[in-house]
């Protein structure tokens, strides 16, 4: 009896064992996948994705990448759903939306233990104002973009107008457009801005739409530096060296900008981006790229923006995330989407390599990458992109559509206060300062 | 009640009845899945903060509180889509009715102004959208252009306070071919012999039209002013992709506030407020319209 109970425990412990091994035999032959969602366009087409899985499964044969590229127009609400769902969202993707940051894995630790990839290798402003949230790093900058103005040499040769130059004032720009403009040719000396707040703003006074603690409007939307803002948009709409909105909104590429009018000599100087500086460049423009104006001895900005590229704090696999991450936005990822898309890195080292680094207007937009970013009345006070803007955008329409006198911007700036403060006191405590 | 009903039924009767609940099923289910259950749920996230990728947040009544009492955009925003109400519904539907009585002409070629006229009631809203932003630019538009051959000074349509909301109006007509294919299949059900025996009395055409064709059309009418309603009320395409709601708020349409609340602001819980209010304003003008009907809608039974 006890020889049978020893050769029944044999088998059975032999059998456990066989079972054993084999489970952690296929857990160290079988790959992890991970799921990535990502967009194609014209900087990261779909040939530069799947050339980024291709070389990371190369280099990373125990991780697979489940990759789905998808429509814009869905990426918002299938991100929305799975993320408030709790399950179903990707392991990696872009977290462009404030509301989701909290739902981002927080790769601090990851980042300063890793060997190949620091923050130091990034952009210091890209970084700070794209990867890092609440102190805490939640991902990486993907790729670069900046406003800047881009200027038609042949109009200003025509005009006889000196190029303008780094450390051109707001006022300057007015002047020069002035200049520049000819309506027998149906030409405009310069574009406005197209929103408030963006870097013009900052550049004449530092203006803030409401205190750095989100708490307060007086004394920032209509303060002095507000209304100095405000004033010289006024100026330039009432010198008529402007395009109206109704044309820019034609004449602009997808929302972006004027690029067409610029190209086709009707804009001296417009205010425009990366992209279109290589749309320019491809038509055979001869242009060339300054920052736009700011008031001497202040702080210069620069609106810019990036993709934010994170992992899913939901995810199961956050060794393996981050092994994909630190590849696709770190330096191998992004020269590859730079080579095979038109990519412009958020690392130095790499965007030194463009194809197009040595030209004059190529140097003049790596002047503008690190400046200070406007981007953070994006990236960081939600409330003012969705809920402020909308109810302080009377006085910039009004200003727009010479609805008012100049000696009428402070109390048109004084009557945006009141709803001003009502969106914040509303906004704060649902989406926070 | 309904228990004893069925107790009471034959066999036969049970098996019909059970036939035609089967048959009732697939609609049951598509009413419940998606429309009675998205109400319900629109109704408990009216009563929350819920900002689409955190856990709703119970407010109660907070959010209706903020609608009715202290939110100057809820105000400007019914203004505009009632406005645009007022403006584009006896438009499309007088323009419609004219454009169906063209099209009931007896001429070669009916066939493919027809179909010419009721391509754009299937055009993408956006396309459509876009190619009036064309047609009525200030600078270069097709609209002005012609204007200034005769020394007219067009406005700047989309781009100025007071024409911005006249100008979607106007746009709106240009799906005014879906209508008027419906008034047709309603005037061609009108029997001939009516308008033989009113033109043998000496009627005329215009008579005619009083006497036989609006009266015999008021049921198409009422459906056609049933379903413009809703349509005009939930006017959003054209405030997305060409005013943004501006400028100075003219186009700041209600389903674009809701939009910008639900997608842009991350306050589902205020939009779901908000896409109530809309149901129960267009309930309401409905059945308003439904009430009416005795008075103006003739049915020849």
């Amino acid at each position: 009896m006890k020889h049978l109970i020893g050769r029944r425990a044999l088998v059975l412990v032999s059998l456990l064992l066989l079972l054993l091994g084999s489970v952690g035999g296929a857990g160290a032959q079988d790959p992890v996948t991970i799921t990535w969602w990502t967009l194609a366009s014209a900087e990261s087409p779909e040939p530069a994705i799947r050339a980024v899985v291709e070389a990371f499964e190369a280099e990373h044969p125990n991780i697979k990448v489940d990759v789905t590229i998808m429509a814009e127009s869905a990426y918002g609400d299938l991100m929305n759903t799975t993320i408030g769902a709790g399950e179903g969202a990707p392991d990696i993707a872009y977290f462009w939306e404030t509301p989701w940051l909290p739902h981002t894995l927080d790769i601090t630790d990851r980042l300063e233990a890793d060997p190949d990839l620091s923050r130091d290798d990034y952009f210091e402003e890209y970084f700070n104002n794209w990867a890092v949230y609440n102190g805490r790093v939640v991902g990486l900058p993907f790729t670069v973009g900046a406003n800047f103005v881009m200027y038609n040499k042949d109009v200003f040769d025509e005009a006889g107008v000196d190029y303008p130059t780094a450390d051109w004032t707001p006022w300057e720009y007015i002047e020069i457009a002035t200049a520049l403009t000819d309506p027998d040719k149906r030409r405009w000396g310069g574009d406005r801005p197209r929103g408030p707040f963006r870097a013009i703003w900052r550049n004449i006074g530092a203006t803030k739409p409401y205190s750095d603690d989100s708490a307060t409007v007086e004394g920032y939307i209509n303060g002095p530096d507000a209304v100095a803002a405000y004033t010289w948009l006024w100026d330039l709409v009432d010198s008529g060296a402007t395009p109206t909105p109704a044309d820019i909104e034609v004449l602009g590429t997808e929302g972006t900008g004027p690029v067409d009018l610029f190209i086709a000599g009707r804009l001296g100087m417009a205010t425009l981006n990366n992209g279109h500086m290589i749309t320019a460049a491809n038509a055979g423009v001869n242009f060339g790229v300054v920052p736009e104006p700011h008031v001497p001895d202040n702080e210069r900005f620069v609106h810019a923006w990036a993709l934010r590229a994170s992992i899913w704090a939901g995810t199961e696999h956050p060794d393996e995330a981050y092994e994909f991450l630190s590849f696709w936005a770190g330096p191998e990822g992004q020269r590859i989407n730079m080579e095979i898309g038109a990519l412009m890195p958020s690392l130095p080292a790499v965007l030194e390599d463009y194809p197009d680094a040595e030209a004059d207007y190529f140097q003049g937009f790596m002047g503008v990458l690190n400046a200070t970013q406007t981007a953070e009345w994006r990236a960081t006070h939600p409330c003012w992109r969705g809920a402020v803007i909308r109810a302080v955008s009377d006085a910039w329409d009004l200003i727009m559509l010479g609805e008012i006198e100049r000696d009428e911007v402070q109390a048109t700036l004084d009557a945006m206060v009141e709803p001003g403060q009502a969106a914040l006191d509303e906004c704060v405590p649902r989406l926070g300062g | 009640m309904i228990l004893t009903r069925w107790r009471n039924m034959t066999t036969q009767e049970r098996r019909d009845a059970k036939t035609g609940y089967l048959a009732l099923s697939p609609w049951m289910v598509g009413f419940a899945v998606f429309f009675a259950f998205p109400i319900l749920a629109t109704f408990y996230f009216s009563l929350t903060q819920w900002t689409l990728v955190d856990p709703p947040v119970w407010v109660g009544l907070a959010n209706y509180a903020r609608m009715f009492t202290r939110d100057p955009l809820f105000l400007s925003s019914l203004k505009a889509t009632t406005l645009f109400v007022v403006l584009s519904l006896p438009l499309k539907l007088v323009l419609g009715l004219m454009l169906a009585l063209l099209l009931n002409l007896k001429i070669p070629g009916m066939n493919v102004f027809r179909t010419v006229f009721f391509i754009p009631a299937v055009i993408s809203g956006v396309a459509v959208s876009l190619m009036w932003i064309w047609f009525l630019n200030p600078d270069t538009g097709v609209v002005n252009t012609l204007l200034h051959y005769v020394g007219v000074q067009g406005p700047y349509w989309f781009w100025d306070k007071d024409w911005a909301l006249p100008s979607v109006a106007i746009m709106s007509i240009w799906k005014v071919g879906g209508a008027a294919i419906i008034y047709l299949a309603g005037l061609q059900n009108i029997p001939a012999h009516l308008y033989e025996a009113a033109e043998i009395d000496g009627a005329g055409k215009w008579r005619r039209f009083w006497r036989i064709t609006l009266p015999l059309l008021t049921p198409t009418l009422f459906f056609q002013l049933i379903i413009e309603l809703i349509d005009a009320f939930k006017i959003f395409t054209e405030a997305f992709v060409i005013t943004k709601g501006g400028p100075l708020k003219a186009t700041y349409f209600f389903l674009y506030y809701f939009y910008e609340e639900a997608f842009r602001n991350f306050n589902m819980g205020y939009a779901s407020a908000l896409a109530l209010f809309l149901l129960v304003v267009i309930m309401g003008c409905t059945v308003l319209v439904y009430r009416t009907s005795g008075r103006w809608v003739y049915y020849e039974n």
